[in-house]
């Protein structure tokens, strides 16, 4: 690297927390048009959810969305042991935060394969974008516990600039997924009001 | 050292790979910016075939060139390509990709391999599409695809899947594009280059790619959603299970108006880089036209439904969509006006470029006037689905959209060869084309208002409408032969024309600054940059020339890119960007496995497929820059 690049600290995010800003600028567009989808088909309907469909169980899964939702905090913190190059700590918070996205992937999965014994999406309109939009939200929280295994395992190797744009990112990302978890979860609630 | 050492050794850092595996393989923006050109060329020639035969079926009346069958398939295969595989690609793709890093004064995009692989998905996108016409299974519900029609009801067999999958294969691409667009735009931008220094350009091309970024989404979601319902028997669009087919109709056309502007957008950006270096003059109101060029894509946004006036909507919603359709006419004005004045206040050569723009103009004002005519509700309901509709989006996306591109052709054709094309044809075949395109469009008009419907395959004798269709069909013919004229022009030019040296035209942006064609580093020296005409500030080139003498800002020991901060343009850091990578293309290929698995239904084969994406991303993230131990 130049000597000229050497001296000079960052300002302001790096290049990957841009790239990612930019992916969940459209994942967040994509989420909105199924939000938009539910309610357009929810008021053109004269039944919602559609006769002989069951309403969405209320206690558990907002406690599980809660508990997910922490997550953001052993995120946020590794992205800022990260900065400042304590390494373990970094490990150790994003150990935390796996164990959590883990555990919720885990009970969400079961609980999307036992409610799918009870309906399915071909029943109707509402089961459609209900299966639909939780299913794209599990999908996310999958990709989410992925990147963070990836970024355990690379930072077994040591620290480098680009895995220090990485964790950011990553957290980031995770900060975006719990946000859209919490709004799918009113959506399909909403329904009990 | 000398500038010669500095240069050998930028040379040696940024070359690319030589043979077949450099193209496969290459993160350079002029490479990929090429190989879209090239690509997205075959498919205009597609497009254009399909386009031919539609006008040969349509030549007299009671013809049978081709049956009802043939026909839906050609004009849904024409609309879809000239949209998704001609015009987006080859504004963003080819003409973006080249020449946005040259105009910013960066060495290269911000994600160089995000780049490659937008490419390479595009590439495998269109191969997905036109394979169906291959195989007798071309998409053919038109080419916004309305439900029911496009159900599995009505149209079983895997048309519709090729189309549903192919966009969405597609939209990935130009995502991609559009994501790296923006941060390039944002963050690569030479030091001191803040946004009142920015070219015109580079505004065109910020706002049509978050026009991109924010509009896509909905149209995949649609896509998303027709698929299911054809393929795993979701409700979507059933009304008789609680769906709508106007949901339909909503999303698509949350994607389809922005995309008309995104689609304009980076045309308005050609011609205000053409039109100040054939008048020697800025841009009037350079602040007003930045805004204006991000604010019709703003409000684009909210307009969408002006589309289905014919459905049944509430009339307050009717009024309100009309409404917001007429607030677009003033950014659109806005810069109409601005060059009308840069014309009039400068000292005009019509060269071929600038005819091209003047002929933009011309096609933009009269295809705008037209569309101004349908917020008048009870006209747009009386000519929906007529050839009036027809002859108002061509003349805003051939007249609008094309004519630039073909004046963009010429104007950076010796930037990119090194050479000039030959004058006179040149001229010769932007009036072909002119006349060619306005016999072929304005008959529309008057078919329209007479009632001639669109996509109908024929139509009777004693309509009166055979001898406007016969002036039609010859003036695409008459279009037809002058984009040859274009290309052998170009063609000969590239093997015959004279030298073109570095700044033929003295152009008023960056890339003018550089030899041609531009070294693979773009510029030995990060420019200092003082204006959006950065090109006429003879004192800073003066001072890059000094400085790459003194060997300031240089960046030579590595593959190294300044970013600055987003608005001010200031210095932030000095990264190192990523080399030529096999990944890209692996990546690309993985994800077609994909899309092609799910049209089989070959679901068990989907997951491995994404295991297979899984390990494509682990190998591109498995290279690291070698500098960056922090």
């Amino acid at each position: 690297m130049s000597d000229y690049a050497a001296g000079l600290r960052r300002g302001g995010p790096g290049l990957a927390l841009w790239g990612m800003a930019m992916l969940v600028a459209a994942e967040a567009t994509l989420f909105g048009t199924f939000v938009g989808t539910y309610y357009y088909l929810r008021f053109e309907s004269v039944h919602w959810p559609s006769p002989g469909t069951s309403e969405p169980r209320v206690v558990v899964p907002l406690i599980m969305v809660g508990i997910l939702i922490t997550s953001s905090i052993p995120m946020h913190l590794a992205a800022r042991a990260v900065r400042r190059g304590r390494l373990w700590t970094t490990r150790l918070l994003l150990a935390w935060a796996l164990a959590v996205q883990c555990g919720y992937l885990a009970w969400a999965t079961h609980d999307y394969v036992q409610q799918l014994h009870h309906s399915a999406p071909q029943d109707n309109a509402y089961s459609s974008i209900y299966y639909v939009l939780l299913g794209a939200d599990h999908a996310h929280v999958a990709i989410g516990v992925l990147l963070v295994v990836w970024l355990l395992w690379k930072l077994t190797r040591g620290l480098t600039m680009y895995r220090l744009n990485a964790t950011q990112a990553i957290a980031f990302y995770w900060h975006a997924v719990n946000a859209l978890t919490l709004i799918v979860l009113g959506v399909l609630l909403s329904v009990r009001l | 050292m000398t500038t010669a050492v500095y240069e050998e050794r930028l040379e040696r850092m940024w070359r690319s790979r030589p043979g077949f595996l450099g193209w496969a393989m290459t993160t350079d923006h002029k490479r990929i910016g090429l190989l879209y050109f090239w690509t997205t060329l075959v498919l205009f020639a597609a497009g254009g075939a399909e386009a031919l035969i539609i006008r040969t079926q349509l030549a007299q009346p009671n013809q049978h060139v081709v049956g009802p069958a043939t026909y839906d398939e050609l004009f849904t295969l024409h609309g879809v390509t000239m949209i998704f595989f001609f015009i987006i690609p080859m504004t963003t793709g080819a003409f973006g990709n080249y020449l946005l890093p040259l105009m910013i004064g960066a060495r290269d995009m911000a994600f160089p391999r995000m780049n490659a692989l937008s490419y390479w998905v595009f590439l495998a996108s269109g191969i997905f599409v036109y394979t169906s016409l291959f195989i007798g299974q071309a998409p053919n519900a038109g080419w916004f695809d309305y439900v029911p029609l496009a159900s599995a009801k009505y149209d079983p067999g895997h048309a519709i899947d090729f189309y549903c999958l192919g966009i969405i294969f597609n939209g990935i691409a130009s995502s991609l594009t559009a994501a790296n667009f923006i941060v390039t735009i944002l963050k690569l931008r030479a030091p001191g280059m803040s946004f009142n220094r920015m070219p015109l350009f580079c505004f065109a091309f910020l706002a049509a790619s978050w026009g991109l970024l924010f509009a896509l989404p909905s149209l995949t979601a649609d896509a998303i959603f027709l698929f299911l319902d054809r393929n795993v028997g979701t409700h979507f669009f059933d009304v008789a299970k609680g769906g709508s087919t106007l949901l339909w109709q909503h999303l698509f056309w949350i994607f389809g108006h922005p995309e008309v502007y995104i689609l304009i957008v980076p045309a308005f950006g050609i011609a205000t880089e053409i039109i100040p270096a054939f008048t020697q003059r800025r841009v009037v109101a350079f602040p007003l036209v930045a805004v204006a060029e991000l604010l019709v894509v703003f409000i684009g946004f909210g307009v969408w439904a002006h589309h289905m006036f014919a459905t049944g909507m509430p009339t307050v919603t009717v009024i309100f969509f009309a409404a917001a359709t007429g607030i677009v006419v003033i950014p659109s004005t806005i810069q109409v006006f601005a060059w009308c004045m840069t014309f009039i206040t400068g000292r005009a050569r019509f060269k071929t470029p600038l005819l091209f723009i003047a002929g933009f103009i011309f096609m933009f004002v009269a295809g705008g006037l037209t569309g101004i005519m349908f917020l008048a509700v009870p006209f747009d309901q009386q000519v929906t689905d007529t050839y009036f509709v027809i002859a108002h989006f061509h003349y805003i996306i051939f007249g609008a959209a094309v004519f630039p591109i073909f004046g963009g052709m010429y104007f950076w054709f010796p930037k990119v060869t090194g050479r000039l094309y030959f004058e006179l044809p040149g001229q010769i075949s932007f009036w072909i084309i002119f006349v060619g395109t306005n016999l072929l469009f304005f008959p529309m008009h008057i078919v329209g208002l007479e009632g001639m419907p669109r996509r109908n395959y024929t139509y009777s004798s004693g309509l009166g409408w055979g001898s406007y269709n016969l002036a039609e069909t010859i003036g695409s013919y008459i279009t037809t032969v002058g984009i040859v004229v274009l290309l052998v022009n170009l063609v000969v030019s590239y093997f015959r024309g004279p030298p073109a040296g570095a700044d033929p035209w003295h152009g008023a942006t960056l890339e003018w600054t550089i030899s041609s064609p531009p070294p693979e580093y773009n510029f030995a020296v990060i420019p200092k940059v003082s204006s959006a005409y950065a090109n006429w500030d003879y004192a800073d080139r003066e001072e890059d020339r000094r400085k790459l003498a003194e060997g300031i800002m240089v960046l030579e020991q590595g593959h190294e890119q300044p970013v600055s901060a987003p608005v001010d343009g200031w210095l932030a850091e000095i990264v190192e960007m990523p080399h030529d990578s096999p990944w890209p293309i692996l990546l690309a290929l993985a994800m077609s496995i994909v899309f092609v698995l799910l049209l089989l239904h070959l679901w068990t084969g989907v997951c491995f497929a994404l295991a297979g994406i899984v390990l494509a991303l682990l190998g591109w993230h498995g290279e690291e820059p070698q500098e960056s131990e922090a």
